[in-house]
Order: C-alpha cells, then sequence, then structure tokens
C-alpha cells in the first residue's frame, strides 16, 4: 500500500487530542454539599488527572475515528500489480504481441506466425479477454481486452508484415500496461516473433505485472533459403565537362547459410534501368557492386538498386536520392585592387564538398540582391560605411553569416554593434619573435578538423601583426595570439554568425595564406557560417523526417507529404513538422503549390535483415524479471496506469472516510449515553 | 387506664424516608410508638399515679378494685375512678439544629429523622405521663420547651416548623442548658456530633451533673460513613462553605477508618463518662432508637422502684 499525500500522517500527532481530553476532562462541576469535611483531606486534582481514563470505549472510537479520517486525507492506494494473483485458476487476460517486422516477411513466417496466434485466440475460454498488440520498433493495440473471438481473429488476419525492424520492448510496455489494469485472476503474453538478436538490447527496464506468465513462441526455420540484402550505397561524385556525375556503389550481405552465385543487382534512376550487374556472394559473405557513373541533371533523383529476389524480398531494394551538389554563395567584399583576395578566392575555388561559387564585390558597390543570395559575406580588409554596416547587420540577423578579416585598413562603425569585438590599434610583431596562434576551441566546428594530431598545426605560422581586439560581452574566442590577444573570435546575431579573424588574409601580415591550415580554415569557416549541411540521399524505416530543416524551411505555406503509398498528409507549421518514416520507398515532401518538391529516400533497417536469433527465454526472463520462461514475476515495474485504473487504485480513502463519519456517529451517541447516566 | 390504639402495623419498620414524606409529626410518632408499644405486650403504667382524674364507665374487663364504691352507693351506677399520672421523671431531648444536620442521601435527612425520633420519643414519653421538654440549638439556644407533662403539642409544633440553617457547636449551648437542667431526668440529645471526640464530651458531660441520664444519639446518613461517591467533584461543606476538590475513590478507604476512629473514640469516651451513646444511620427504622430509649427508663425505673 502507497498513498498519495502521506504528508497528511503529521495529522496523527492529533491523536493525542482525545487522550489528552480525555486524561485531562475535568469531571461536571456538580458540587457536591457534604454536612462535614472535617474528615476529608484536599487532594489536588493535578495529581491524577492524568492517570485516569475512565472511558476506554469512548476514547477507542474516538482515535479510530480521527485516524481512519487522517489515513482517507493521505489517499491511499494500492498498486494492481501488487495484488495477489493466484495463478492457474480462473479467467485468464491474454496479450497476443504478433511481430510485423518485415523480417517475418521471410519464407513462410508470417503465414505461420498468424496461424500460431489463431490457435492462441482459439484456446481463449469464454470468460477470457484478449488483446492483439502488432508490434515492430513500435507496438500498436490492435483489438484490447475482447472476450469476442471474431475482432481478434479478424485483426491478425488483416495484419501483414511492416517496414519496421523489431523491438521487443515497445510491445512488452504496451502488453504491461494492458495487465497492469485487468481485474482477471490470471495474466498471459503470447509473444509470437522470430526472435532476431537485433530486437533485443539487454534488461531495457521491462517488468510485467506479477504473476504474469510469458509464453514465447519462436517462428523460425527455412535458414536454408537465400537472404542477401542491400545494406548500403555510395555515391562517388565526380565533374566531366562541367558536368556533375555520380558513381553508385552498392554494399550487399549475404544473410543465409547458401552462396548465391547467380544474383543479378539493378539499379533503376528515375525508373529507368541504368545498369545491372551480376552478384556472386559466399555464404554469410559482403560485396560491393559499383555501378556506372549517372549523369547528375535535376535535384531529388530517384535511384534504387534492387537485387534478385530471395526469401526475404524487403530488403532486397534500396532507395535512395540523387541531386546535384549546392554551391554554397560567398560574397567577397574586398577593396579591389592588389592581390588581396587572391589567396582567398582560390582557397574557395578549390571547395568540393561543397562547392563554393563566389563573388567578389567592392564595399560601395554592394547589390541588394547579392546579399540576399549569399550564404556568407567575407569582409577581406575593408573600411564599411554605416549604410553598409546595417545592412550587414539585418543580413546576419537573417540568418546570414559574416567573415571579417582585419588587416590594415579594417574599420567598422562604431554605431552599428555586430562585430564580435572592438577592432583596436594594429600590434606589430615584426621585430623579435612572431606571433603564434594557439589556445584554439576544437570542440567549435571551425577548429574540429584540427584537433587530431598532424592534422595541421597553427602554431608554425608566424603572424607579424594583427589588430588589438576587445571582445564583446558576447563574443567567443575561439583562438589566441600567443595565448593571449583574440586571433579568431565568434558571435551569434539574431540566426546569423558573425567570425572575426584578427589580422589580413593575404601575406602583408603574416604567412598564413601560404599554409597547409589555410584553406581547410577558410572551408570550415565558410561551411559553419553558411550552416551548410550535406542532404542525406536516404533515411531507415523508423527515423523522422524533419520537415524544419528540409529544403523547403523557409516557406511557411502548408506544406504535404506524399508517402510511398500514395497517402497525402498534410503537415502544420507548428507542431507536427517531424513524422516518423514508416514505409520504404520516396517521400514527397512538397508545398500545396506543387513546386519544389523534395524527396527524402526511406530503406529498412538493414539490421533487421539479419536474422540471427537469441533464446526467446532470456527475453520472457527479463520481462517477467525471473529466470526461466514461465517464472512468476517479482516485483514489476512501475506501469502508467490509464486514469480509471488509478481511481479503482485509489477507492480505499472513500471506504476509509465513511469508516471515520460512522465511528463519530458512534461517539456522538456513546457521549449522550455517558452524558445521561 | 385504657390505652388507644392506633396502630399501623408494622410501622415501626418503616424506612424512615417513607415515614418521612407523611409530614404530619404527630401521626408519624403515633404510628410508630403505638405499633411499638402494640408489639411490647405489657404497659408500663401500672399504679403510677395518685391524683384523681375523673371518672368513667365501667366497661367489662375493668379492675373491679378500682370502682369508686361510694360513688355506686350513691348513683347506683358503676364507674371508675381514674387518676392523673405522676410524672416522676423529666425528658428532654436536645436537637442539634445545625447546617450539618440538613443532609440526607436516602430521601430523608438527619434532621428529619431526628425530628421523627424526637417525635416519637416525645410521644412514647408523654403516654408514659413523663413531662416532655425540648431543645432545639445550633450555636446558640433556637428553641426552649420547658420539660412539662403538657407539652408534647407544643413539642410536636416546634419540630413542625423548625429548620436549619446555620453551623453549629456543642460546648457552647449546652454548658448554658447544663444549668437549666436541675431535676434528675433523662435528656436524649441528637446530634452528628462533627467535633472532636474530646471537645464533645467536655460540651456533654455538664448535663449529667445533676444525675440525669443522658442518652446520645449518634445520627449519620449512610453516605457519611460509607462515603459511596465515586467521580471526582469538588465537595463543600454544608456549614461552612467552604469548597475542595475530593477524589472519593483514592480516598474512600482511609475516610472510613477516620470516621471508624472518630466513632470509637466516642464510644470510649462516653462509656468513660457514663453516657449512653448510640449510632443511628438514617436508613435503619427507629424503633432501635426507642428501644435504647426503653432500656434506659427501665433502668432508671428500677432505680425508683
Amino acid at each position: 500500500m502507497q498513498f498519495i499525500a502521506p504528508l497528511f500522517f503529521a495529522a496523527l500527532a492529533g491523536l493525542a487530542i482525545p487522550v489528552l481530553l480525555h486524561l485531562t476532562q475535568r469531571e461536571k462541576k456538580q458540587i457536591i454539599r457534604f454536612p462535614s469535611l472535617m474528615f476529608v483531606r484536599r487532594i489536588p486534582y493535578q495529581s491524577v488527572r492524568r492517570r485516569k481514563i475512565q472511558h476506554w470505549l469512548l476514547l477507542l472510537v474516538r482515535v479510530s475515528a480521527l485516524a481512519l479520517i487522517i489515513f482517507a486525507f493521505a489517499r491511499p492506494f494500492i498498486r494492481q500489480s501488487n495484488m495477489p494473483i493466484v495463478p492457474g485458476t480462473g479467467a485468464r487476460e491474454l496479450v497476443v504481441l504478433l511481430d510485423t517486422s518485415y523480417s517475418m516477411g521471410f519464407a513462410d513466417r508470417w503465414d505461420r506466425a498468424r496461424a500460431a496466434a489463431q490457435a492462441q485466440i482459439a484456446k481463449m475460454s469464454g470468460s477470457d479477454r484478449g488483446s492483439i498488440v502488432l508490434f515492430s520498433s513500435g507496438a500498436d493495440i490492435a483489438v484490447r481486452a475482447s472476450m469476442d473471438h471474431s475482432p481478434l481473429s479478424a485483426a491478425i488476419a488483416a495484419a501483414k508484415p511492416g517496414a519496421g525492424a523489431t523491438r521487443y520492448a515497445p510491445a512488452l510496455k504496451v502488453a504491461g500496461g494492458i495487465l497492469a489494469e485487468t481485474t482477471l485472476p490470471r495474466r498471459e503474453v503470447v509473444l509470437i516473433s522470430d526472435f532476431q538478436r537485433g530486437g533485443w538490447r539487454g534488461e531495457e527496464g521491462i517488468r510485467l505485472p506479477q504473476g504474469t506468465t510469458v509464453t514465447p513462441i519462436a517462428i523460425g526455420g527455412s535458414e536454408d533459403q537465400v537472404n542477401v540484402g542491400v545494406t548500403a550505397v555510395s555515391l562517388a561524385r565526380s565533374t566531366f565537362s562541367d558536368q556533375e556525375r555520380v558513381t553508385v556503389t552498392a554494399g550487399l550481405t549475404n544473410h543465409s547459410i547458401k552462396p548465391v552465385s547467380s544474383g543479378t543487382l539493378t539499379l533503376d534512376v528515375n525508373g529507368i534501368k541504368h545498369g545491372t550487374k551480376p552478384v556472386q556472394l559466399e555464404a554469410g559473405g559482403t560485396a560491393q557492386v559499383e555501378f556506372e557513373p549517372v549523369l547528375v541533371g535535376n535535384r531529388n533523383t530517384k535511384a534504387t538498386v534492387t537485387l534478385s529476389p530471395d526469401a526475404l524480398a524487403a530488403d532486397n531494394t534500396f532507395n535512395f536520392v540523387i541531386s546535384p551538389t549546392e554551391p554554397v554563395r560567398v560574397t567577397v567584399i574586398d577593396r579591389g585592387a592588389g592581390d588581396a583576395g587572391l589567396y582567398l578566392a582560390r582557397a574557395l575555388a578549390v571547395g568540393e564538398a561543397p562547392r563554393f561559387e563566389v563573388v567578389t564585390r567592392l564595399a560601395d558597390n554592394l547589390p541588394e540582391d547579392d546579399l540576399r543570395r549569399s550564404a556568407a559575406v567575407v569582409l577581406n580588409d575593408v573600411v564599411v560605411s554605416s549604410p553598409l554596416a546595417r545592412r550587414l547587420s539585418r543580413y546576419v540577423e537573417q540568418g546570414g553569416g559574416l567573415f571579417v578579416a582585419t588587416g590594415q585598413r579594417a574599420n567598422w562603425p562604431a554605431d552599428v554593434d555586430l562585430l564580435p569585438g572592438v577592432v583596436g590599434d594594429p600590434v606589430d610583431r615584426t621585430r623579435g619573435d612572431a606571433a603564434r596562434v594557439g589556445a584554439l576551441e576544437f570542440a567549435h566546428p571551425v577548429f574540429e578538423p584540427f584537433r587530431a594530431p598532424r592534422s595541421g598545426n597553427f602554431a608554425t605560422v608566424p603572424i607579424y601583426q594583427y589588430r588589438k581586439v576587445t571582445p564583446a560581452k558576447d563574443g567567443q574566442v575561439l583562438a589566441k595570439f600567443d595565448g593571449t590577444a583574440p586571433a579568431v573570435i565568434e558571435r551569434r546575431v539574431g540566426n546569423g554568425r558573425v567570425l572575426l579573424w584578427a589580422s589580413a588574409l593575404d601575406t602583408s601580415w603574416s604567412e598564413l595564406p601560404t599554409r597547409g591550415v589555410f584553406v581547410p580554415f577558410i572551408h570550415q569557416s565558410m561551411r559553419y557560417l553558411a550552416q551548410y549541411s550535406e542532404p542525406r540521399p536516404w533515411l531507415n524505416v523508423g527515423q523522422v523526417l524533419d520537415a524544419s530543416t528540409a529544403a523547403l524551411k523557409k516557406d511557411a505555406a502548408q506544406r504535404i507529404v506524399l508517402t510511398p503509398s500514395g497517402k497525402r498528409v498534410p503537415l502544420q507549421d507548428e507542431g507536427s513538422e517531424v513524422m516518423e518514416l514508416t514505409e520504404a520507398g520516396f517521400y514527397e515532401l512538397r508545398r500545396a503549390s506543387d513546386k519544389d518538391v523534395v524527396v527524402v529516400a526511406a530503406n529498412v533497417d538493414p539490421a533487421e535483415g539479419d536474422l540471427t536469433t537469441i533464446d526467446p527465454k532470456l527475453i520472457a526472463a527479463a520481462a517477467i524479471g525471473g529466470t526461466g520462461g514461465d517464472a512468476t514475476a517479482s516485483k514489476g515495474p512501475e506501469i502508467p496506469l490509464t486514469p480509471e485504473a488509478q481511481e479503482r487504485s485509489q477507492r480505499l480513502w472513500w471506504y476509509l472516510l465513511v469508516g471515520g463519519l460512522l465511528l463519530l456517529g458512534a461517539d456522538t451517541l456513546m457521549s449522550n449515553r455517558l452524558a445521561k447516566t | 387506664m385504657a390505652v388507644e390504639i392506633h396502630a399501623i402495623p408494622g410501622a415501626r419498620f418503616m424506612d424512615p424516608s417513607v415515614l418521612a414524606r407523611i409530614g404530619n409529626l404527630e401521626l408519624v410518632s403515633r404510628a410508630v410508638v403505638d405499633g411499638f408499644i402494640n408489639g411490647l405486650h405489657k404497659t408500663p403504667y401500672f399504679g403510677a399515679s395518685v391524683d384523681f382524674a375523673e371518672h368513667r364507665g365501667y366497661v367489662p374487663g375493668d379492675d373491679i378494685r378500682r370502682l369508686d364504691w361510694k360513688l355506686w352507693a350513691r348513683t347506683d351506677r358503676y364507674y371508675i375512678k381514674e387518676y392523673e399520672a405522676e410524672s416522676n421523671m423529666n425528658f428532654s431531648v436536645l436537637l442539634d439544629a445545625s447546617k450539618s444536620m440538613d443532609y440526607g442521601s436516602k430521601g430523608i435527612t438527619k434532621f428529619d429523622y431526628a425530628r421523627i425520633l424526637t417525635a416519637c420519643l416525645t410521644n412514647l414519653v408523654h403516654h408514659q405521663r413523663d413531662r416532655v421538654g425540648f431543645v432545639a440549638f445550633d450555636t446558640e439556644i433556637l428553641e426552649h420547651v420547658p420539660p412539662s407533662a403538657k407539652h408534647m403539642e407544643t413539642v410536636l409544633h416546634v419540630l413542625d416548623r423548625l429548620k436549619p440553617g446555620r453551623p453549629g457547636q456543642l460546648s457552647e449551648p449546652l454548658h448554658k442548658l447544663a444549668e437549666h437542667f436541675g431535676r434528675r431526668g433523662v435528656i436524649v440529645l441528637i446530634s452528628d456530633l462533627y467535633e472532636d471526640p474530646e471537645a464533645i464530651v467536655d460540651a456533654v458531660s455538664p448535663l449529667r451533673f445533676r444525675g440525669n441520664d443522658l442518652i446520645v444519639f449518634h445520627v449519620l446518613d449512610p453516605t457519611e460513613l460509607e462515603f459511596g461517591f465515586s467521580d471526582a467533584q469538588p465537595f463543600e461543606d454544608l456549614e461552612s462553605g467552604e469548597q475542595m476538590p475530593v477524589v472519593p475513590e483514592a480516598f474512600r478507604e482511609e475516610y472510613r477508618s477516620l470516621v471508624r476512629a472518630h466513632i470509637d473514640a466516642l464510644t470510649q469516651a462516653f462509656s468513660s463518662v457514663r453516657v449512653d451513646y448510640e449510632l443511628l444511620d438514617t436508613s435503619k427504622p427507629l424503633d432501635y432508637a426507642l428501644f435504647r430509649y426503653l432500656s434506659v427508663r427501665s433502668k432508671m425505673m428500677k432505680t425508683r422502684f
């Protein structure tokens, strides 16, 4: 028994009140007139008050009434899982957990699984109740607590393997929830699955209610049949004659114990067969199959590699999306003379993942369109006027990136608060030792590639001059000259980011542009400022499609998701911008105007294709906390109850309160009777 | 001399509380005394007087020795000569009318019991032709009826209107009274004797100086003897008005022993000064007191004859 409001037990101290009343109760002040008190000696009341309780029964009634009322207010409740269950007698609460992961489609396993489920339903007696829970990576209750066999059989007949992977934990939790609410004396779970090892990750904190019996029914066999699956594809991009090409390489795994010698693998692009390759695999072996390069034309090109049919069809198809690489547009603002931007332009020109499309403009001639289309802007040692500074400030607040290199001429108007620091006078280190860049924040994305040893060392780069920068309050220093003066400072403004390099990007002040760390430093800075992330060619079923980060993120209009099975699912702007992928195939995310379609490929979890099994008793024992399959469960975990079940388990307070009030009534009657006597 | 008998059968055995409800002291006393005498089977009036009182007609059964032959000679009718009985004894009741006597737990107060007892004794004595006197006192003398053969009605009347109301004290009024009892007689003191035994004996002893026989009736309520209270309650002294908290259960045994010691001390003290002492429980019938009186009187009569 537990209590919802145990603090009310502090009121138990109030039980002392009736006891004190009984001890200190002064008798009625009826004065007895006596002829003479000659023989009557004085006896003070105090000496006897505390040792005389005359009406023990009345005291007992009063104390009991108070105690019952206090217990009622403490709201006791009994967990249904704690209720004693007598196994083996009475009606059953049967929960059939039926695995609908795609691996159940292997050979004839699904038919046998359904037959096993139907057999369990047929065994139900008239007083038994049954539930059907279909599970893969998640669990859905198809029929809940029904005594009628018809809906149960119909739910089993209508079920079919999906595209999900096997996960036992959600199914057992759902079963625990159903069993926790039951009032029937016997609780039983029948788990029908192929018991893949990948579906069980250890303990997982699952405990079924006490007294539950778990009966695993393993659907195995047919291991001698061929089962080859496509586990992944890799896309190698290349450019030929200014045209981007993608070479598709598919990874294959033979999960079966038989070698494959006559299989084929076909690549389809936009529904058109691009090529077919023979497949030869040893038992349990892996292979990679490379196709001829695919010319990348439009965005969101749907591509599929398909294996020749085998016993498990779901993992024979692998979908992915091919899109031309989207360049990152960078606008460089410099003074337009000399070679100040030479090293920067060269560094940006060699980028392939992503490519950088560089536009160079003068500080006094920056078209608004260029600014709007740019993912990042570089101020390469220029004097910035106040109007330009305000335009850049608005640009950054709206999500743009700004890289500021402060050489000899760099100047920033004081009335615009955008830079991560106040740029001061130049520091000349041409005499004596040159400054070195150190104290790098390797955790930051800009310097993360330099974290590993021999992956670039800024400390070897001499810096002869730099500008003294006083960091702003919200400026984060990412690197320092000689460990003291700020060298790289970042500031986040609105949705955008600003990076400040406190020296020049040419060789006038440092040797950085000629060193190996320069190009990755510039690339990482631009990727970071442009908030660039590589588009994923595919997702797995069970993962979520985040529409807010998809290519349509800037469009607040209503969006629609077209699923592989042809359903149109509208996405609201708020609340449901994520959608779980439940089918293998191509999801299309489009606006209401049907322009700018974003295609997302979804594949089954390749790990599910591995049919290696686990001992079912391990799962059953873990679920009931015992050591064997039919062991009686120990005390179960806290299983959330429905409000009705909670109310039922907490109803005890009502009886306590009524009992307390009845005792108070009895107390009144007894008191009156005693008063009369 | 014929004795009128209007006995109520068993009246002397009546519960005093029942008698107290009758209210008419004369009726009560007659009922008790006549019944009492009726049960004695002998009359105490033989030849007690020589003074002529009157003649009355002869009825069969009268002693022919008491025929007035001279009158028969003149009238030719039989007359019996009746004589005024000669009172040869003074009888006085000293009744304590202090406030403490106004207590009763069983339907009758000690004072009512004492009044009935006084009335009965008076009636009894009156029948014996003794002179009857009465004194009521508390700290002083409240009522004083000198002994006389004709004072019975007066005594009953005084008794009837007497009410206890003030604290009492024995020594002062009894010392005063001792001077008035010049003739030898019987004195009955009825009181609850709530004083020290020595003080009581000192107060009572002077009454015996003139050769009086003294009977002390110590009247107590059963509750005063048993102290049968249960709940702790405040007690108030009837005379002083003083209140004090009392826990009877814790005190009962000690109280009883104190009362017994008090009674024993009184018995011892009165015995040493030749005073008859009798404890009367108001729950017991009155005849016991009457017997006690008669035994004393017979002792005196034996002394006289």
